[in-house]
């Protein structure tokens, strides 16, 4: 798939696996569709019907609805003579699963904490204050005090690997010889500016002044050419701790 | 000149004496000059032109020769030139302007469901132009004013199919891809009629079951009927072997390889196809059993070279994975494989040329910090190789991103999904005989989408990451002219000459830029 730049994933409800009301139509659909079809409408004996175009060129319940009336006697799908309320349950039902299928590629603040939790907590700390060297700016009962109530879980274990905001600081010498730092505005090939202590805007050619830059974050960039996953997992364990 | 060809250029010759404005198809088959006839320029997909008004010795008066302002989403196509027309598209909308002036000629729209992420351009048969829609359908444009003349479905919307793609015309074929993201259908590659837009053939990313490369699915599973595989990017041809080289996406589910044991052919491979029958000659698996989205449809850049010491009909690609591939395109034969960028899913190559998968980088409920990420190491924009410096050019990122894989029961659509750590891009020469990195130039944090050109003016032309147009020496990639185009480039430049002046088009966010010398 080519996406470049962003993912335009649809909103979803809820899976069913996540301990919410079951969705219009499940209890109707596994009982009277499930065992051929599967439970969750992905087939079994006979075919996914998530995958279906029958399904997915369906308008509520023009094309579904004749075919769980009539059946399909041909392949041994016999007719259920279902009331109209539950087959439009059913098709409700299985509308909502292509939806799923659709924003499989969803997963956000309610991603569940279990599945990421598969390290150990003690080798997260041995790590933390150790090999990883996170002791050496972090601290967990300083700026991480807590931080596990604070994100939720998928968060936290992405905010660990690439905090996303940092104030970088530039400081430009001038051919003069000056020295002006500030917080970084631009910085490319060809032009730098940055923003001063008193709130001014200045810009220069990059080649007519010298740049350093320093970015707190560039140590987590680094980092993620030296991270096992079990390193992560475990870290991730250690700082779910921090509550 | 294959004699269908040959046949069709006379054709189709005695058609334009009458009409003069359209496309003469022995334009496809020269290096570009007056004419860029194809969204690669040429069949090669080379993308270098023997243009060299605008070289090294005069780049620094580079300037402005008009700007065409489309109010539209980002540009991502390629233009076309044929007589002093530039044809060129964002989804669901085609222009056609003047390329000495930048002035509107005319507009089509065709209000559309479906995806509209992107679009790469038309092609150009005789009169007739060839546009792809959101919605998965084909439609024949009289390149005069681009009224309709058929409209044809080339795939259900409502599976999830949509189209981005500019076909190939070659002979009295219109060879058209189709895209899909998150729904599990098959891919394919469809050659229409150019008058008629009669099917002539189809040709499935999936073998049917039985068939050779059906083997590397499962058996007694819906999976090979729902493998993905979409035909996203142009494809290139050669004339001589008769044959054309066409890249294909993932497999699907997505990031679910255990639904799907097995390498999955015909996904994320480079094939080989008779124009006329849509028959496989031959194919290589750049990713043999895909679980992060790493589709193989990079241009299969098509040149003749020395390699080991021998002439060779060769073919490159810089797929999404990271990994630079030289086969010879007569057979299929790889030659090469190298990294072109830093990487950590792969335990090296196998005597096949092919990557070997780790399978625990594989997606993981856990989380598995993978790169590239699924944005990939490059992506759609265009390639370019100097035949004159031996180098081929690829616009490279690094992506840093953790995969997680979210299917309980049986997986559908994506399954899951990465998300993004970091993204840095840098452009990359590539020794085509070593797979050795020349040089590399540094374009910036985040993902660059610019694709390259190169010319016989020894210039390489590129965007970075921050919105600036570049002009390099291909030969070091040092920066010899830049501006600050207000937006990064989202689409790859092109290059013609008209009335003696060379003009270079680059489309950044909704606006066309030509380039010229002062006039």
């Amino acid at each position: 798939m080519i996406r470049s730049l962003l993912c335009f994933c649809v909103a979803v409800a809820a899976c069913a696996q996540q301990h919410i009301p079951a969705p219009r139509g499940q209890k109707e659909f596994a009982q009277s569709c499930g065992f051929c079809h599967g439970e969750d409408a992905t087939g079994a004996r006979a075919p996914d019907l998530v995958r279906s175009p029958l399904v997915n060129r369906d308008t509520d319940g023009d094309l579904i609805a004749p075919v769980i009336r009539g059946g399909r006697p041909d392949k041994g799908m016999p007719a259920l003579p279902l009331p109209d309320q539950t087959i439009q349950d059913i098709v409700a039902f299985l509308h909502m699963r292509v939806k799923q299928a659709e924003g499989s590629a969803r997963i956000g603040g309610d991603y569940p904490l279990e599945r990421l939790l598969t390290g150990n907590a003690d080798a997260g700390r041995a790590y933390f204050n150790g090999a990883g060297k996170c002791s050496s700016c972090h601290s967990p009962t300083g700026d991480l005090a807590g931080i596990a109530k604070k994100y939720a879980p998928l968060y936290l274990e992405e905010r660990m690997l690439a905090p996303r905001r940092a104030v970088v600081t530039l400081t430009v010498t001038t051919p003069s010889g000056q020295h002006i730092s500030g917080r970084m505005v631009h910085l490319d090939e060809f032009s730098v500016s940055l923003r001063d202590s008193d709130g001014w805007y200045h810009s220069w050619p990059r080649d007519r002044v010298k740049v350093s830059v320093q970015d707190p974050l560039q140590i987590h960039r680094e980092m993620l050419t030296q991270y096992t996953d079990a390193d992560i997992h475990n870290l991730f364990a250690y700082l779910e701790t921090l509550r | 000149m294959n004699p269908n060809l040959a046949r069709c250029a006379v054709l189709c010759g005695s058609a334009m004496a009458a009409l003069a404005q359209g496309l003469n198809p022995a334009a496809l088959l020269k290096p570009p000059t007056d004419t860029w006839p194809t969204y690669n320029g040429d069949y090669s997909g080379r993308r270098y032109s023997p243009l060299q008004q605008i070289n090294a010795s005069n780049i620094r008066s580079l300037t402005l020769a008009w700007a065409f302002q489309a109010n539209s989403q980002a540009i991502k196509s390629t233009p076309l030139e044929v007589n002093g027309i530039l044809y060129f598209t964002v989804p669901e909308h085609v222009w056609a302007i003047d390329a000495r002036t930048g002035r509107q000629v005319w507009h089509y729209h065709y209000k559309s469901e479906g995806d509209h992420i992107g679009h790469r351009g038309v092609a150009m048969w005789g009169n007739w132009l060839y546009f792809e829609t959101p919605d998965a359908h084909l439609l024949s444009l009289d390149a005069r004013d681009g009224h309709v003349r058929w409209n044809i479905m080339l795939a259900d919307a409502k599976l999830g199919y949509f189209a981005t793609m500019a076909p190939l015309v070659v002979g009295n074929h219109v060879i058209a891809g189709v895209s899909g993201d998150v729904t599990d259908i098959p891919g394919f590659l469809e050659s229409v009629d150019p008058e008629t837009g009669k099917q002539q053939w189809r040709w499935y990313t999936e073998p049917q079951p039985g068939e050779p490369g059906s083997e590397t699915w499962p058996r007694h599973s819906d999976a090979i009927t729902h493998g993905g595989g979409m035909t996203w990017m142009t494809g290139t041809y050669d004339p001589a072997l008769h044959l054309v080289f066409w890249g294909t996406g993932n497999p699907n589910p997505v990031l679910a390889g255990d639904a799907r044991p097995g390498d999955n052919l015909y996904t994320c491979s480079i094939v080989a196809l008779n124009p006329d029958t849509g028959k496989l000659a031959w194919y290589f698996q750049p990713s043999p059993h895909d679980t992060h989205d790493w589709d193989a449809v990079e241009t299969p850049v098509l040149f003749d070279a020395d390699f080991g010491g021998k002439p060779r009909k060769l073919l490159a690609q810089a797929s999404r994975n990271g990994f630079f591939f030289v086969l010879d395109r007569t057979n299929g034969e790889h030659l090469l494989a190298a990294p072109f960028i830093e990487s950590n899913w792969t335990s090296g190559i196998d005597a096949r040329g092919r990557p070997v998968a780790l399978k625990e980088k594989e997606p993981h409920a856990d989380g598995r910090l993978v790169y590239p990420g699924s944005d990939g190491a490059t992506n759609w924009m265009a390639p370019s190789f100097d035949p004159a410096l031996g180098l081929f050019y690829v616009v490279a990122r690094r992506v840093y991103s953790i995969f997680y894989y979210t299917a309980t029961g049986k997986p559908e659509g994506w399954a899951g999904r990465d998300h993004n750590l970091a993204e840095e891009s840098t452009l990359r020469a590539i020794d085509y005989r070593t797979g050795k990195i020349r040089w590399n130039h540094e374009l910036g944090p985040g993902e660059s989408i610019a694709g390259i050109l190169t010319t016989a003016g020894n210039l390489l032309f590129t965007g970075d990451s921050q919105g600036n147009l570049l002009v390099l020496d291909p030969a070091t990639g040092k920066t010899v002219w830049h501006v600050n185009a207000g937006g990064p480039m989202f689409s790859s430049p092109m290059t013609y000459e008209l009335d003696g002046r060379q003009y270079v088009v680059e489309g950044v966010q909704g606006v066309l830029y030509a380039w010229a010398l002062p006039e």
